[in-house]
């Protein structure tokens, strides 16, 4: 159940972050090209493949990390295999739902990539941080004096 | 066995003296009886019994199918599995990983690390590592 329900936070937290990068993409396409948003569209099955990616990259991160206690070396190259993987994902996924033609688009998916990854590991990061000073906050009022 | 009962003179001569050939669940529970209620089991250190206060104890492992009781100064050897001493001991004992159980009122800080697991330092400094799925239980026994 735990796996679950950690599998589902995963997705909705990439799928979300996925859309933010297309939005941030039309922004983008606006200021650097002079389009209107207008022409920046997208169809139906494109924001479905949105949330089947994030399903994956999710799979692929309850397999990888979900239950690894490990640190340092080993937790570095597991991060590596894991990143490696979901790019591979993101591009396999992009070139099936068409989120991409040719190179521009290419670079611009995995500019959307590494934005996507680096804000889903600060928001981890944050909420571990978060928890981390509420737990020591409430050791404060039960410590057994030494 | 046998049950003697001396009156004292003054409170603070009541003494209990339990001769036994060893230390069962039935003396365990009566220590924990004469103490006031607090919890209490036994253990043993280079072939000799003792009767420890849970509040001595910073955390418990498992390994290779032994129990090993730690306080500040002693590891001691003991009888029980790690789910019979989870449910002995409960409140501020919890399961910390599948090995180990840690007693939440000698941890002087925790810290996270990036794979989301806790590094909980005690109060004798040493580390233990708190899994990500045991996270959870820890905020519940801390009413967070």
């Amino acid at each position: 159940m735990n796996k679950l329900k950690f599998w589902l936070e995963q997705t909705m937290m990439i799928s979300f972050a996925i859309y933010l990068g297309i939005v941030i993409e039309g922004l983008v396409y606006l200021i650097f090209k002079g389009e209107a948003l207008s022409t920046f569209s997208l169809s139906w099955y494109q924001l479905i493949s949105v949330i089947l990616t994030g399903a994956l990259c999710s799979l692929l991160t309850l397999f990888l990390l979900s239950d690894y206690e490990g640190a340092g070396k080993r937790f570095l190259i597991k991060v590596i295999i894991h990143s490696i993987g979901l790019y591979l994902i993101v591009s396999f996924m992009g070139w099936i739902f068409n989120w991409y033609t040719g190179v521009t688009g290419f670079i611009m998916v995995t500019l959307i990539f590494l934005m996507v990854y680096v804000f889903v590991w600060l928001v981890s990061l944050w909420f571990y941080k978060r928890e981390e000073v509420q737990i020591n906050k409430a050791l404060d009022d039960i410590r057994d004096e030494e | 066995m046998q049950v003697h009962i001396e009156k004292a003179n003054s409170k603070e001569e009541e003494t209990a003296v339990i001769k036994a050939v060893e230390i069962t669940d039935e003396i365990s529970a009566a220590v924990e009886l004469l103490e006031g209620g607090a919890r209490s089991f036994a253990v043993s250190y280079e072939d000799n019994a003792y009767i420890l206060k849970a509040e001595a104890v910073y955390y418990i492992e498992s390994v290779d199918k032994k129990t090993f009781v730690y306080t500040k100064e002693r590891c001691y050897d003991c009888k029980y599995r790690l789910y019979e001493l989870e449910t002995m001991l409960g409140g501020y004992f919890m399961r910390c990983s599948k090995s180990m159980i840690i007693n939440l009122r000698k941890i002087r800080s925790v810290r996270s690390s990036m794979s989301g697991r806790i590094e909980a330092t005690l109060l004798n400094d040493e580390v233990a590592i708190i899994s990500r799925g045991y996270v959870k239980e820890v905020k519940r026994r801390l009413g967070l």
